[in-house]
């Protein structure tokens, strides 16, 4: 039991790491970004390249993430531009072809480009125990970055001026923009940062086993199911909502099999659409 | 009757097109299934074109009703004359429940959108997990089930080109009625036409359910044409994708736009097979290029540079 619920845990930790970024990307520029899954395997993969060249790993993982953020500032300056120049439904419409476009050109050209593609990080410790429960160290390392950037963001936009006109756009755009905030420069900021946390998910995939190019879909996928269950504008209720989609799919498959539990978390989150659009701790925050 | 002049010629053009294939079987085939995705591109530019529907869920309908027909007449040795309307009403009752439910609960565009991917996601996994009924990924051979028309190139051809005419004739009809002026107003702003008396949820919903059963219908006979029906066969990358981009392409709710944009698409992918994993990318660049730079599509610009009076 502790073990599932662990293992659960962990799980949804890397889930709200791809999903924040959706939530902050929707909050902030108003698109629904469908290539998110995509800039984590291109961390992934710029982190293996990395280590073909000899890098330690260490820096290569750091390299790959950089990546992934180069990835997140170029698409934001390019791809997404005509998309900002509409507002509202138009612009969520125009972001959302835009990005399902970006994802089938990412995924073609990795998919052409390195077939035969798999990202491994080999620990030197390969299990811990803590507290009578034996754990493997790629998990308890990954769940302490996820836990570290998730600290560091809440800090960040808390604190900080800049988290605080981030957090004002999140609000209302225009009124941010009149108060002299520039959304564009900020939204750069965010986009890379979101892409950056994406990162860090494919990367911290090949700590628990490994990442291949096949898998962008079903990250984009799983993020957006967290990112819509937790509420697309509430970071706080993404991240509650990853955890408990990670506890509630490591029981589900321990107990009813893979097919079963990926169909009880889709249908989870479309009831959530249906009766709580806002996400389930719209009112908290 | 003027109005349905196009519908005649379209008819007689595409009645000809098997004498230019030569008879060969591989540009028959091609064919048949440009005609396959014309009929789901006319479906999609009534749900999406003309009521503003994201539906992400085209492929999850047609193949709903594909392997509800299929499986039916495995199964319980119906025959497809009563199965093939079985999962035709399928498609058209899930169609028609998405619609209602979006329309009752106020959800925008992108959550349609995200409700629908999440039945696209559904419909495949429950594909691949009833592995006893629908044979999982391996999917069901549906030689010698259905009809024996569906089993020659030529008859195929020319049942799916009978279909695809009666859906148009079916899209005409309906936008040359009362729906088609109440769609055109709430395309334009559904509170207003909400406010001027059009009952705003009976005409989306009637889309969305007309839009469905001809995605049912063609998904159910494509499933018997095709001799197998796979997961793959009705994935989101080989239905979903190349309809929209099939739409803009042609140009959205114009008559002949869902044609030529088939058409067209039909043409390219042709063009890029020799690439082939390539073909991802590909639909990813011209899904960009075409909404950034081409948002009215084939239709309405032929109109414009050579002043045709294209329906």
């Amino acid at each position: 039991m502790a073990a599932i619920l662990f293992d659960g845990i962990v799980q949804g930790l890397q889930l709200s790491l791809l999903a924040v970024g959706i939530t902050l990307i929707f909050g902030l520029g108003g698109v629904l970004n469908l290539a998110h899954g995509q800039f984590a395997v291109v961390g992934g993969v710029a982190a293996a390249l990395f280590l073909q060249l000899g890098l330690n790993p260490f820096l290569a993982a750091l390299g790959g993430i950089a990546g992934a953020g180069v990835l997140g500032v170029v698409v934001d300056r390019t791809l997404l531009l005509p998309a900002y120049r509409y507002r509202g439904e138009e612009r969520l419409l125009l972001g959302l072809i835009l990005t399902l476009g970006l994802s089938f050109v990412i995924d073609g050209y990795l998919n052409y480009q390195f077939p035969e593609f798999s990202l491994t990080f080999q620990l030197p410790l390969a299990m811990v125990e803590v507290g009578g429960i034996a754990m493997r160290t790629a998990s308890l390392a990954a769940s302490l970055i996820a836990v570290v950037i998730f600290a560091g963001l809440f800090a960040f936009l808390r604190w900080t001026l800049l988290g605080k006109c981030i957090r004002s756009i999140i609000e209302n755009e225009v009124g941010a923009e009149l108060c002299g905030i520039d959304p564009s420069r900020t939204r750069t900021l965010i986009v890379c940062l979101a892409a950056m946390m994406a990162g860090v998910a494919g990367v911290t995939q090949g700590l628990f086993s490994s990442l291949g190019t096949e898998m962008g879909p079903e990250f984009t996928i799983l993020g957006l199911l967290v990112a819509v269950v937790g509420g697309v504008r509430s970071i706080n209720g993404t991240l509650a909502a990853g955890i408990l989609l990670g506890i509630v799919n490591a029981f589900a498959s321990h107990y009813v099999g893979a097919y079963v539990a990926y169909i009880i978390l889709l249908s989870a989150a479309m009831a959530t659409i249906l009766v709580r659009p806002a996400g389930l701790l719209a009112r908290f925050t | 009757m003027k109005n349905y002049k196009d519908l005649a010629i379209l008819a007689l053009v595409l009645a000809l097109v098997p004498a230019l294939t030569g008879g060969s079987p591989y540009y028959m085939r091609l064919a048949t299934l440009a005609l396959v995705y014309m009929a789901w591109t006319v479906a999609f530019n009534l749900i999406f074109g003309h009521t503003k529907q994201l539906f992400l869920c085209l492929g999850a309908l047609a193949g709903s009703a594909a392997y509800m027909t299929v499986v039916l007449t495995k199964q319980l040795e119906l025959s497809p004359w009563v199965t093939v309307p079985i999962g035709m009403a399928t498609a058209t009752a899930l169609g028609a429940l998405f619609s209602y439910v979006s329309v009752l609960r106020g959800l925008g565009i992108i959550f349609l959108g995200i409700v629908t991917l999440a039945f696209s996601l559904i419909f495949h996994n429950l594909v691949l997990g009833l592995r006893q009924f629908t044979n999982g990924e391996t999917g069901l051979v549906t030689r010698g089930l259905g009809f024996p028309l569906l089993e020659q190139p030529m008859s195929s051809y020319y049942l799916f080109l009978a279909v695809l005419l009666i859906a148009l004739a079916v899209y005409y009809i309906l936008m040359a009625s009362r729906m088609g002026m109440a769609v055109r107003a709430l395309s334009d702003d559904e509170l207003t036409a909400e406010l001027s008396g059009i009952d705003v949820t009976w005409y989306k919903v009637l889309a969305a359910a007309v839009g469905s059963a001809i995605l049912g219908l063609v998904g159910a006979l494509y499933g018997f044409y095709n001799g197998i029906v796979s997961p793959s066969v009705f994935s989101f990358v080989s239905v979903d994708i190349p309809v929209l981009i099939a739409l803009l392409l042609g140009g959205m709710r114009t008559r002949l736009g869902p044609i030529v944009g088939a058409a067209a698409f039909a043409l390219i992918e042709e063009l890029v097979r020799p690439f082939g994993q390539l073909n991802v990318l590909v639909y990813g660049i011209l899904l960009i290029v075409l909404f950034v730079a081409f948002r009215e599509g084939l239709v309405p610009m032929l109109r414009k540079t050579l002043k045709l009076a294209l329906p």
